[in-house]
């Protein structure tokens, strides 16, 4: 039996992801705009490990260089290294509750952040990292929702 | 989607692929230009999206407009009227500043006379990375804008166009850490360089010396050096001035004069030669 194509609703989500992504904000609102592409990225390798995983992630890795206009590539690994994590861990994830999986997202959303600084440095671009901890805090609050978006998307799919 | 995504091969072989490929790209994206073209068809795709992204600032925009009061209204059009009265009169003043200024160039011998027009635009996109300081404009090609023109708001100097498309465009803000320009003090003419920090509300001098005459409060402009932007633009003013122990030089702190993160409409700068538009010089 073949399975259901996902194309539609990943690219459904991935769209909502960048109209989120794009908003204009201001003063400190944008250091505190959870990374919507990436919660995405992490939802779909934990609903459906079996068919994303590191190379989906470098995909939407790519897709978030250009919007942030950041050099090619820088992305790529981040999220590579994000959706490598959450894909090794999603066997157990499946099974944890919402906070808990929360408390995974403000993880990773500092391992991140940590691996932003590194490469931005690695070019002398400035990154200050006091607003990763209220950053982490919001992307996992923002995570609940994307977290139950992309499970019924999944269960109208299957 | 499946044939694309799917497993074949251990994460920790793909992580090490990736990583290659993506320090690959991060250094040919640093070093040369080839990867731009990927850039510009990724901006022509995002762009319909920004219609549907400031859908809340028409919103706002509209309320602002027709749920307002006939008597806040009222008062607004009793203030601009003033206002406007206060600037036609300092507007013959420096018609008369212009002319004398004019005249003594003259007498000097000096070159021509650089006058600007402008161009109004909105700000139809912001760049999301707080790292990257970016906005996108609804004017391009088509309207004559050019890599390296100056952008304004109504309190002064927010950046420069680096790329541009038929119907937008992009421009690097001032305060973006691969931005810096040239500026003099006000006061004295004191030359430096202004650089941004990735802070929409700071911007650093560098490399000043602890006997040069800048004071907190100097008012920043933009020098004209280097030819890109033109002379005379309110940049910032000096809100800190600090020196560590052992350090050649002095930390001066700038506080942008424009409103870099909440300025809608802009103008874009076409300098010229007495006062004939020359839109397409680059």
């Amino acid at each position: 039996m073949n399975p259901v194509s996902l194309t539609g609703p990943v690219t459904l989500s991935l769209i909502i992801a960048v109209i989120l992504q794009l908003i204009p904000v201001s003063g400190d609102w944008i250091l505190w705009r959870p990374n919507f592409l990436m919660l995405m990225m992490v939802a779909w390798i934990l609903y459906q490990p079996s068919r994303f995983g590191v190379g989906f992630a470098a995909l939407i890795g790519l897709l978030a260089d250009t919007l942030f206009r950041t050099a090619l590539g820088h992305y790529v690994l981040v999220f590579a290294l994000c959706g490598a994590v959450t894909y090794l861990l999603s066997r157990w994830l499946t099974y944890f509750s919402y906070f808990h999986r929360a408390i995974l997202i403000f993880l990773l959303v500092i391992f991140s952040e940590l691996i932003q600084s590194l490469l931005f440095s690695m070019w002398d671009v400035p990154m200050g990292l006091q607003h990763v901890p209220v950053l982490g805090f919001v992307s996992a609050v923002v995570w609940v929702l994307v977290d139950k978006f992309v499970a019924s998307l999944n269960f109208i799919y299957r | 989607m499946k044939n694309v995504f799917a497993k074949s091969s251990s994460p920790l072989r793909k992580i090490f692929l990736v990583s290659l490929v993506a320090f690959g790209l991060m250094a040919l994206d640093n070093s040369t230009s080839w990867l731009s073209p990927l850039y510009r068809v990724a901006d022509s795709v995002v762009r319909p999206l920004y219609w549907i992204t400031n859908i809340p600032a028409r919103v706002q925009e509209w309320g602002e407009v027709n749920v307002t009061s006939r008597t806040v209204i009222e008062q607004e059009n009793a203030r601009l009227k003033q206002e406007n009265l206060i600037h036609l009169g300092q507007l013959q003043r420096m018609s008369e500043l212009a002319a004398e200024n004019l005249r003594l160039r003259q007498l000097l011998n000096a070159t021509e006379l650089l006058m600007d027009s402008v161009l109004v635009t909105e700000v139809i996109g912001v760049s999301p990375s707080p790292q990257s300081h970016t906005v996108t404009v609804d004017r391009g090609s088509d309207d004559g804008v050019y890599v390296g023109q100056p952008i304004l708001d109504a309190e002064g100097l927010m950046g420069q166009i680096i790329s541009v498309y038929g119907g937008h465009s992009v421009a690097l803000l001032i305060t973006d850490s691969t931005h810096a320009l040239p500026v003099q003090v006000l006061r004295n003419g004191v030359r430096s360089i202004a650089e941004g920090t990735s802070d929409y509300n700071r911007m650093t001098l560098r490399f000043v010396s602890p006997t040069s005459d800048i004071v907190e409060g100097d008012q920043l402009v933009s020098s004209g050096l280097g030819g890109r932007f033109p002379v005379g633009y309110p940049v910032g003013t000096v809100a800190s001035i600090s020196q560590k122990p052992g350090d050649t030089f002095v930390d001066v702190e700038v506080d942008p004069s424009a409103q870099l993160d909440r300025s809608r409409h802009l103008l874009l700068v076409f300098t010229s030669i007495d006062g004939s538009p020359d839109r397409n010089s680059r």
